[in-house]
């Protein structure tokens, strides 16, 4: 909301505080100051002497006006808007105007078509003052030449009220909230609200209301107006805080709306078909809105109606037909108080959002329904002239009086920590209009926010302000709950990966349903992806089930930024819907390597002279690096693929299954820019965290040299190594230490080893723990070995 | 026999010190002290040697072969150094290194890594919440009205089953209490999700972290001390922090927290950085209900809870302009803050 200093003025006195002493006096009110607004240097008002014009051009006039100087000063002007004798906005040269876009322009002494121009005569909206560009902005006759426009439009805060204070939507609301924290006076009345019109019940052919959404809707006739232009003082307030002028009787309603924070709506008399009838909106009724719009309207909606038809979507817009113009001379003042949520409803289905909806639907002050509509027509009658009925019609009551709140000061001072005298305490809640009982408040009518105690020490606390309260410190020794315990291992690992030369990724939960195709997650086997209701756009319409597409949409990113060799990993949350209509969340990692093994540099390994690219044989490095001892890779057949293997952490029926790891089809790979061989993993957290055991044990080092003997064996090119691995690990030979894999042959050619083979070479190490072992214990464990390899798994030796 | 061994050992020298590498230092060696070097043929010549001369005769042998196998020993140990010095002779240390892959954290995990290990040397304990929540757990027991804008499918992601990606970690102050009695301090760091465009300062997705302190006499005082504890922990103990009075529906008083900070060059402003306030009794009776207990009565405890967004701290603590740097994962971006 845009208030003006200037019209606060008119309620408390802040001559001697400076910009920036207000700004922080609004900002411990609790109202945010989100911009101040304040008009363009060299603006000022200047008088039309003459216009003629141009001579080689139709649309453009050479006008003398007095700048103040004493000196006439020439412009060359496009507008027709005005007269000789008026008072207009004159930009000097060196006055730097906003272009739009961001952009700026400066003034400048200059030629328009050969004539010389000293200067730009504004519309209102060139120097940033409302939306009008329509023509010249045109002033007040009574200002002087030369006076700087800052001066006529003084300052404007853009405020940023908390939806908690509707009585803070309008200037003598904040004046109020002012007055209280600096502990100055209010000029006059704190509240517009005590109406002295005497008040008639409307007869059932003046207002009629049949919904809960209007507890209490007034109609004051106005006959015999005249409708024209606002005089300057009014038109210079409503332009100060960005609202275009329209008519005096418009004009009239907004002022009241901005002062008293209270909607008003004027309707011509002539255009209204008989009484008014506040009603919810037929089912597919259209209403065509002043705004040119028309809506669509549901049973949820109120209109107020006339005889034949809706005149206003109430407390939200009037009708297209039905409003104050140049030719009204008899008007029906409305002033209602409507429910919050029914408005609110209205205009967030609408998306119709008014300077009358926003405060009806925040809570308009009830009890001053009566009040606002006493001022305006005070002022109609002033600027329009007319004679008003001289009773207000009402229809239905005012909603429940104030409320009073017991308050016990010893709570205020618990809920604070700070020793505040009753004293402090009554001072404050009477600054801010409330009214002393025994042991308890009333509140004023306008505060609505405030039914509980603790709502009293809200308001102690925020005008006391926290400087004074003391800053505690107490603590004491907490024991690591589950998710502590589950944060520092994720931290082990990802400092751990990181040392291992991955960099950390965060991508967006919310996938398209295309990704989902790349998620390898095992996590949620048998479950579906969970799908949003309302998502933003159809890349964002699912959670992941699985953090490997993010890192694939990640890894294709990076190549196009020109980082091709790539090593991520991620950690974080993973979503699944379970058959019941339920859903699950896994804590999920994710690693991704692509490209060179290491950078292209005079030292890294190079094919051909490229670099290197990592292989599946490097994921499973990184893998045993941070997992537990016994990681194996067990193929799985799995088609989104390729060489999938199941993680798993010992073998057989034992074994615990942490994830998936493989090659990105190559295929899929490309589709998102990604030339070289991708390697992902995608690993339970939980499972992972389980399977390691964080119980260190010592174990005896070998106080006796082992023995190794060589075998090199040739088996089918197909036969994974890890079937020899495991077939070698369930070898029952105590005397058996270690096996280590040290060569893989294969000769596509068939020349040294037929094609359809490969030679696998072992080191097999036998120790014993309490002796050296005899050459011949060690042969002798050796043979049966290369006897249950030969008869186990059919392997010839070379 | 004197005279020979003394020529032997003058043409032993001679040819030691005249040796260049190492297989001619091993023949001079065989040559002179082998079994069929000079040396070892003139020795056997002792026996031939009067007795009287023995001695002499004897003294000088072991003279000359010291002398000569010393002279090896020295000339070998120089050919040992020339080897060792030209194995490495051609090394450039001035070369760049042979790199070791390059890694790090997200700046977002640092940033709450840092503000973690703060809030738990305070006595904070970690706890965590689903992101796919209920309406309940989001707003209703959280003092929100049935018609706040926030519940709106405009602003919030739902599901169809009702459910809702929760918009902010406070959720997990119901979570907690749900399960735990007081005395609570816990913090909850986590991801909230609200219905925005993504734009450079707007993120669908985002990280808060959420604290939540409840005891008995629990006051303003305390979350006071606690927050500005923390910040000058984070900022420095000179960072000042100032508490604006705001409005939450869960939190009665609730404030706004500003540090006074200054980006590179340019003059100190107020930043915007956390909410917090004293948890409304209307959170504690929403518990109570849904526990069935007075665990959480609120006219025997209080709270405090606080709420900042990771994303933004980042931000303000590295300088980086735009949000969306932080979900584009650009290496070279991920690799300024390892």
């Amino acid at each position: 909301m845009n208030v003006s200093l200037k019209w606060l003025s008119d309620h408390v006195d802040f001559s001697e505080y400076s910009m920036s002493e207000l700004d922080d006096l609004l900002t411990f009110t609790g109202i945010e100051v989100e911009g101040i607004q304040s008009l363009p240097d060299h603006v000022v008002v200047a008088e039309v002497l003459s216009s003629e014009g141009h001579p080689d051009a139709d649309k453009l006039s050479v006008c003398q006006v007095d700048d103040g100087s004493g000196t006439p000063r020439q412009i060359v002007c496009g507008a027709k808007n005005y007269q000789v004798g008026d008072k207009v906005a004159l930009a000097l040269p060196g006055c730097v105007l906003d272009g739009g876009d961001g952009k700026t322009f400066e003034i400048k002494e200059g030629k328009l078509r050969g004539v010389e121009s000293l200067g730009m005569m504004c519309a209102a909206a060139e120097i940033g003052l409302t939306d009008d560009a329509d023509g010249l902005l045109i002033l007040s006759p009574d200002l002087k030449p030369g006076t700087p426009l800052s001066e006529v439009y003084p300052a404007v805060f853009e405020l940023e009220i908390t939806p908690n204070r509707p009585d803070c939507l309008s200037h003598l609301g904040v004046a109020r909230e002012l007055a209280a924290l600096a502990g100055k006076p209010l000029r006059g009345s704190a509240h517009h609200g005590n109406s002295k019109t005497p008040a008639r019940e409307a007869k059932s052919d003046e207002i009629q209301i049949s919904t809960e959404s209007c507890p209490y809707y007034t109609a004051r006739v106005i006959r015999g107006v005249k409708v024209g232009e606002s005089p300057s003082w009014l038109k210079e307030k409503l332009e100060s805080i960005g609202l275009r002028p329209i008519n005096n009787v418009v004009d009239i309603t907004n002022y009241v709306l901005m002062e008293m924070g209270h909607p008003l709506h004027a309707f011509d008399m002539a255009r209204l078909d008989g009484g008014i009838h506040v009603r919810a909106a037929a089912a597919g009724e259209e209403f065509l809105a002043l705004d040119g719009e028309t809506y669509a309207l549901t049973a949820e909606d109120m209109v107020i109606a006339d005889g034949s038809r809706a005149v206003a979507i109430g407390g939200v817009m009037g009708g297209d037909d039905s409003g104050v113009t140049e030719a009204t001379t008899d008007i029906l003042i409305e002033s209602a108080y409507f429910v919050p949520s029914a408005i609110r409803r209205t205009a967030r289905r609408l998306n119709l959002h008014s300077d009358s909806s926003y405060r009806f639907e925040r809570g308009a002050d009830p009890h001053q329904v009566n009040g606002a509509s006493d001022l305006a027509v005070q002022w109609i009658l002033e600027l329009a002239g007319g004679t008003a009925e001289s009773e207000i019609v009402t229809c239905g009551g005012v909603p429940a009086p104030p409320v009073s709140v017991e308050l016990d000061n010893d709570y205020v001072r618990s809920v604070i920590g700070a020793e505040i005298t009753n004293e402090e305490i009554s001072s404050i809640l009477k600054s801010l209009g409330m009214e002393e009982g025994s042991g308890e408040w009333k509140m004023p009518s306008y505060r609505l926010d405030l039914p509980r105690a603790v709502d009293l020490v809200e308001e102690v606390a925020r005008v006391y302000g926290l400087d004074k309260v003391p800053a505690n410190q107490k603590s004491w020794f907490s024991a690591a709950s589950k998710a502590d315990v589950s944060f520092d291992f994720a931290s082990k690992i990802q400092s751990h990966l990181s040392s291992l030369g991955f960099f950390e990724a965060r991508n967006l939960k919310l996938i398209s349903e295309a990704q989902l195709a790349d998620d390898v997650a095992t996590s949620h086997r048998g479950m579906s992806p969970v799908r949003l209701k309302n998502p933003l756009n159809d890349e964002q319409d699912y959670l992941r089930p699985g953090i490997v597409p993010g890192l694939l949409a990640t890894a294709g990113r990076n190549v196009r930024f020109g980082n091709p060799d790539l090593r991520l990993f991620e950690m974080g949350r993973v979503f699944t819907a379970t058959p019941k209509g339920g859903e699950v969340e896994h804590e999920h990692l994710a690693l991704l390597m692509t490209g060179a093994k290491a950078p292209r540099s005079w030292a890294s390994g190079k094919v051909n002279g490229k670099p290197e690219n990592v292989d599946i044989h490097d994921l499973r490095a990184v893998l045993e690096a941070f997992c537990p001892a016994g990681l194996n890779l067990v193929p799985v057949d799995d088609d989104r693929m390729l060489c999938a293997c199941s993680i798993e952490i010992g073998s057989g029926k034992k074994s615990a299954k942490l994830g998936l790891a493989g090659i990105v089809s190559p295929a899929r790979a490309r589709e998102l820019d990604l030339e070289a061989p991708v390697m992902v993993a995608e690993i339970n957290l939980k499972k992972l965290a389980a399977a390691t055991n964080a119980d260190l044990t010592y174990a005896e080092l070998p106080k006796f040299p082992g023995s190794s003997r060589d075998v090199a064996m040739v088996v089918p090119a197909d036969l994974a190594a890890g079937e020899v691995a495991a077939f070698l690990e369930a070898h029952e030979e105590p005397l058996l230490q270690s096996v280590e894999l040290f060569d893989v042959f294969q000769d596509p050619s068939g020349e040294k080893l037929p094609a359809d083979k490969k030679s696998l070479a072992y080191s097999i190490t036998y120790r014993s723990p309490d002796r050296t072992l005899e050459a011949a214990e060690v042969e002798n464990a050796h043979l049966k070995l290369l006897d249950s390899l030969k008869s186990g798994l059919h392997v010839d030796f070379r | 026999m004197l005279a020979e061994l003394e020529q032997i050992k003058t043409d032993a020298l001679s040819a030691i010190e005249a040796i260049a590498d190492e297989s001619a230092l091993e023949e001079a060696r065989v040559g002179f002290l082998g079994k069929k070097g000079r040396l070892t043929a003139a020795s056997a010549g002792m026996r031939d040697v009067p007795r009287e001369q023995k001695k002499d005769v004897g003294q000088k042998l072991n003279e000359v072969r010291t002398a000569i196998t010393e002279a090896l020993e020295e000339k070998g140990a120089g050919l040992t150094a020339v080897r060792d010095a030209a194995a490495f002779a051609s090394i450039d240390p001035t070369l760049p290194a042979r790199s070791l892959p390059k890694g790090g954290l997200h700046p977002l995990t640092h940033v709450l890594n840092e503000a973690v290990s703060v809030l738990r040397r305070m006595g904070f304990a970690l706890a965590e919440g689903p992101e796919i929540e209920t309406e309940w757990h989001c707003f209703d027991a959280l003092n929100t009205p049935e018609d706040h804008p926030a519940r709106n499918e405009s602003d919030t992601f739902y599901f169809e089953n009702g459910k809702l990606l929760r918009t902010h970690t406070s959720s997990v102050q119901i979570r907690t209490m749900e399960k735990e009695v007081p005395p609570v301090r816990i913090i909850a760091p986590g991801s909230a999700f609200r219905r925005d465009e993504i734009d450079a300062t707007h993120l669908s997705a985002f990280h808060q972290l959420e604290g939540l302190y409840v005891d008995k006499n629990v006051s303003l005082a305390d979350l006071k001390g606690t927050l500005e504890y923390f910040f000058r922990e984070i900022f420095g103990s000179k960072t000042e922090v100032r508490f604006r009075p705001h409005f939450f529906p869960f939190t009665e008083p609730s404030f706004e927290v500003d540090l006074k900070l200054h980006a590179t060059g340019k003059a100190a402003k107020w930043i915007e950085i956390a909410g917090c306030g004293i948890v409304d009794p209307a959170v504690f009776s929403e518990v109570s209900k849904q526990r069935g207990d007075a665990a959480y009565d609120p006219s025997e405890i209080s709270g405090f809870a606080f709420g900042m967004g990771l994303d933004r701290l980042a931000m303000i603590m590295y300088g980086i302009p735009d949000l969306r740097l932080l979900i584009e994962n650009d290496v070279r971006f991920l690799g300024q803050f390892s």
